[in-house]
């Protein structure tokens, strides 16, 4: 899984539960939609969660951000396969407590705004069901559940990136949020230049 | 003699419900509008999103779902959406590609954890 922690355990109650726990804690939310709380208990990437932060909490969370992915340095890593395997599976267990600490500090100095930001944050999604019945009306043929809890999860980090983009431009041009349809239809034309919108309706050819 | 623009075509307001919108597509209704609020403003923008602003999100969103979709019908399996397509398209993001794998991984996990939880429920 991610390197980082799971800060959904984090904001109801500034525990550090094990994974048991945090298995119960997920079974006893929405029991009848599982992807909410998938939705819920997963940590965003790092970059997003990294720009949230920047935005919210500025140097704090920028170190803690670059300690926690810069992981241990060589001379620890030991030299033996079999026990590297394990070593690297506890270092990486020792790296997740490390994030999940880092982010029960984080979230416990958050201001009221800034909470209420991350709980949007972590809790908004698309409901799977309209995104099963939109690709369905595509595909003309059913689609697994599973076709759905990743569609919506790619869709919000889709807008994610999309909303970063766009406060970039806002900020560029010297302007405050909200965003503006100008702002938006800059980060478009932005990432479509980098290649971050799929785009399958002009095919490029080659040698005319 | 020449056409006469129809004030539609470039009626970009929503004072108009029925009429072509901004972006042309009819009357589509709006499928995520309260969703993408909470979302923007999760993501940094101002508590209350502008209505123009949510409405080009969607329509940015329903373009991703749909070209990902058709994408993931010429790959693999013809004419089926699966979730290996999907993971096949989007392997070079590595954000999107770490939550997929994420999700998937936890939706497992907590599939293994309702079925315990019901059999140690059922066997004492």
């Amino acid at each position: 899984m991610t390197e980082l922690a799971d800060p959904a355990r984090i904001m109801p109650e500034m525990t550090s539960p094990t994974s048991e726990e945090r298995l119960e804690q997920a079974t006893t939310e929405d029991e009848p939609d599982v992807a909410a709380s998938v939705g819920d208990e997963s940590q965003e990437a790092s970059s997003v969660a990294q720009s949230k932060q920047d935005r919210t909490t500025a140097s704090v969370a920028a170190q803690d951000q670059e300690e926690g992915t810069s992981g241990l340095p060589a001379a620890k890593r030991p030299k033996v396969e079999p026990e590297k395997k394990k070593e690297r599976r506890g270092q990486s267990q020792k790296v997740d407590e490390d994030e999940i600490q880092k982010m029960q500090v984080l979230v416990s100095s958050f201001s009221e705004e800034q909470l209420n930001r991350y709980e949007m944050y972590r809790r908004s999604a698309f409901p799977k069901a309209a995104i099963r019945r939109l690709i369905q009306s595509i595909t003309g043929s059913p689609v697994s559940q599973n076709v759905g809890i990743a569609m919506s999860g790619i869709s919000k980090v889709f807008a994610g990136e999309i909303v970063e983009e766009a406060l970039d431009v806002c900020e560029k041009w010297g302007e405050t949020p909200p965003l503006q349809p100008k702002h938006m239809r800059e980060a478009v034309r932005r990432m479509k230049s980098r290649e971050r919108i799929p785009n399958t309706k002009y095919k490029n050819i080659l040698f005319h | 003699m020449a056409e006469v623009e129809d004030e539609g075509d470039y009626d970009e307001d929503l004072d108009d419900g029925g009429g072509l919108d901004a972006s042309g597509h009819g009357k589509r209704k709006r499928l995520f509008s309260k969703e993408l609020r909470c979302m923007m403003y999760g993501f940094g923008d101002d508590q209350n999103p502008y209505t123009e602003s949510v409405d080009i999100l969607e329509d940015l969103v329903i373009e991703f779902v749909t070209e990902m979709t058709h994408k993931a019908m010429s790959i693999g399996r013809q004419g089926r959406v699966q979730v290996e397509d999907i993971v096949f398209l989007i392997r070079k993001d590595p954000r999107k590609f770490a939550r997929v794998k994420d999700l998937l991984t936890m939706n497992e996990e907590l599939k293994r954890a309702r079925k315990a939880f019901d059999e140690a429920n059922y066997g004492s």
